[in-house]
């Protein structure tokens, strides 16, 4: 062994560790206390959706989709229905375009709450992580009286919706909604003032407006740093042309920047579902839709809770589609992850980590990368599943 | 007969296992009182002792890359040095069993003891979350025992005594944190940092360096660690409840005076967010013990007046 060479003190994050709520793999070189190097590994959780809904029809992906993500799942679903419904020519009533809007804004806020505690633990304030969970169980309760369940609402049809609104729910979403926006205004003073969580906070894990543009952070990440980016403004999508939404931006860039942005978005949706509420438009929940699609490629993109949700979907005139390929907002964070740890305090790694809201099960793909004009083949699923049982026995 | 009853006194009461059952039981109060602020259901009564007994019966697993002996001998010697601290103390309201000249610095040692073996522990394997946690328990160490020591010196020097039972007799049942309320802040402070509660858990942050120093621990081992900062709890309690707070005379009182620190600690512990260890550092020596060596000098100063 070359003795010359200093030796690398690497501290592992992952793949199971008590910071990481999902596996993905960290690696921080560390010098004492300070940071001097990060890598990351993911694929730990890799599912082969992608794969597995070209064997299915188009009902049955909604299904599938909807799990990539058990925090996001309705926006999965919506993205993926707006795709499709594009390609069939079909256009969803108002009504279930604005259900569609109402439960995305839940879902935002239960993502937001989830991401305070879990944010708020990493920086070893768990008082405030279980304020912030048990006051989640409110919106959670909510969507489980709208849909019937606490996660994967299935809230979604191919064309419509699949629930309707009665004055019940109206008056149990306008309750919670009270008490969760008295709760948020403490969340913000917390937040902004309390001594120990800001020595934690402001000034820690800087990212500019230079940088989020260069490494192409999305959703609130990137709006902490100033980056005006929103799909729901700039193409809005659903209902949300009747309902604008005004971007909560904050120029800091640090974790508290992050903090207070996500914050004030809670605040964004509760004012938009409680317009939804008063402006629900009447009318039928479904439209019909074709079995077969005919030959066609779509984009299709949404504002998840995390950032820029995309979908690509080509149909081939079956029931079947030819190739769906889902990008993650979690994806484009990471980077940041990376980039940011360097330099600083191993004790900040997992404020920075958990400060882009990382979700590594959505996020892992399977990339083969050809070089030069090598045969192009089509993997069949038999393979594909091989493949990972070799890859991990490694 | 002299031999059996000190051995008892040793063994069971108001020493050994009886230590360890306050130990547990304070144990209890706290993480109930910690879990109703937060708004949990919290713990049974019993949870302490089913979660030692549960460790106790564990398998024990030494990594092969570490010092067998020191392995085994660390955590044995924390808990023995935490219990013997014990019985310079007045605990439970009785006057210390065994009471000598200099005993508080002896006490205060023994003290330290526990987060010495903490730090040596994590050393001792080539785990890298240990390493970390290891470095970070001894630094805190260092930050907090200077001025952790200068509080408690603060009555002695008043009472122009190191001698525990004689502090305790000059004060009289006066409450000395009217008089020395730096020193007081700066030994329940300083209890947080023996102990490793928030704000001070930086050398345990389970987010970042899992258990640190004791993450290697299981079985056994990582009971008897836990035993040793059980009984810590009591003692450190007990000596500021008796230092500052006007002694701690008969059980009731000291029931009363140590649940009322313990109430202030919970209420520490659950309003703050984690410092990192720099943070910790800073805190102490620009600070803390700063603060207390002025409070010293002062009393120092007066006392030569008087004389």
């Amino acid at each position: 062994m070359d003795t010359t060479v200093p030796q690398r003190f690497v501290v592992p994050i992952g793949p199971q560790h008590p910071a990481l709520k999902e596996p993905g793999h960290f690696e921080f070189t560390v010098d004492g206390e300070q940071v001097t190097g990060a890598s990351v590994r993911l694929g730990y959780a890799h599912r082969g959706i992608e794969k597995a809904t070209e064997g299915r029809n188009w009902v049955q992906n909604l299904y599938l989709l909807e799990r990539i993500c058990g925090i996001c799942s309705h926006v999965h679903a919506t993205a993926y229905c707006l795709g499709v419904e594009k390609l069939a020519g079909v256009t969803p009533p108002p009504r279930a375009q604005a259900i569609r809007v109402l439960v995305a804004e839940l879902e935002r806020i239960h993502s937001h709450l989830l991401w305070l505690g879990v944010a708020a633990h990493e920086a070893g304030f768990d008082t405030l992580f279980m304020y912030s969970w048990r006051d989640r169980e409110t919106v959670m309760d909510i969507l489980e009286a709208l849909t019937g369940n606490r996660v994967n609402y299935s809230a979604n049809l191919l064309g419509g919706v699949k629930f309707d609104l009665t004055s019940e729910l109206t008056d149990k979403i306008y309750k919670g909604l009270e008490l969760l926006e008295e709760r948020t205004y403490q969340y913000v003073d917390v937040v902004t003032s309390d001594a120990t969580l800001l020595q934690r906070t402001r000034g820690v894990g800087v990212t500019t407006r230079e940088q989020a543009e260069q490494l192409g952070l999305v959703g609130p990440t990137a709006r902490a740093s100033g980056v005006e980016r929103d799909i729901r403004v700039e193409a809005p999508y659903a209902a949300y042309p009747d309902f604008p939404v005004k971007v909560v931006t904050a120029t800091a860039g640090d974790l508290e920047a992050r903090f207070v942005v996500r914050l004030q978005e809670l605040f964004e949706a509760y004012r938009l579902i409680r317009a939804v509420l008063e402006k629900l438009p009447p009318g039928e929940l479904q439209a019909r839709m074709p079995r077969k699609i005919k030959p066609a490629e779509t984009v299709s993109r949404v504002e998840a809770p995390r950032g820029e949700l995309f979908y690509f979907i080509k149909s081939n005139g079956t029931d079947q589609p030819e190739r769906i390929k889902v990008r993650t907002p979690t994806l484009c964070n990471l980077a940041s992850v990376c980039v940011l740890a360097v330099g600083s305090q191993l004790a900040d790694v997992p404020m920075i980590l958990a400060g882009v809201d990382p979700c590594f099960s959505c996020n892992d793909r399977m990339v083969t990368v050809y070089s030069g004009d090598t045969d192009h083949t089509q993997w069949t699923w038999k393979q594909l599943r091989q493949y990972g049982i070799d890859y991990y026995r490694r | 007969m002299n031999a059996i009853q000190d051995l008892l006194t040793l063994m069971f009461f108001p020493g050994g296992l009886f230590v360890l059952a306050l130990g547990m039981s304070y144990e209890w109060i706290d993480r109930k009182l910690m879990a109703r602020v937060q708004n949990r259901v919290g713990p049974r009564w019993f949870q302490p002792y089913a979660d030692i007994a549960k460790l106790l019966v564990k398998e024990e697993v030494i990594p092969a890359d570490s010092n067998r002996l020191l392995f085994i001998a660390l955590p044995i010697l924390a808990l023995a040095g935490a219990l013997t601290a014990a019985l310079y103390v007045p605990l439970a309201g009785f006057d210390p069993l065994y009471s000598f000249k200099g005993d508080l610095i002896v006490t205060l040692y023994l003290l330290s003891l526990l987060t010495v073996c903490t730090g040596l522990a994590g050393a001792n394997t080539t785990d890298r979350f240990s390493l970390v946690g290891a470095t970070r328990t001894l630094t805190q160490l260092f930050s907090y025992e200077a001025p952790f020591l200068l509080a408690m010196l603060g009555p002695a020097v008043a009472a122009r005594s190191w001698q525990i039972n004689e502090i305790i007799a000059d004060a009289d049942g006066q409450w000395l944190l009217i008089v020395q309320p730096v020193g007081f802040v700066v030994a329940l402070i300083g209890l947080l940092g023996k102990l490793e509660i928030a704000p001070f858990n930086a050398p345990e942050a389970e987010t970042e360096i899992v258990a640190g120093a004791l993450t290697e621990y299981s079985g056994r081992g990582l009971a008897l660690f836990r035993l040793g900062r059980h009984v810590e709890l009591v003692v450190g309690l007990t000596m500021v409840a008796a230092f500052y707070m006007g002694g701690v005379s008969g059980l009731p009182l000291f029931v009363l005076k140590t649940l009322l620190l313990l109430l202030i600690l919970v209420g520490i512990q659950s309003l703050v967010a984690r410092l990192r260890i720099d943070q910790t550092v800073g805190l102490w020596w620009r600070w803390g013990t700063l603060l207390v060596l002025a409070q010293w000098l002062a009393l120092v100063i007066w006392e030569g007046v008087q004389a």
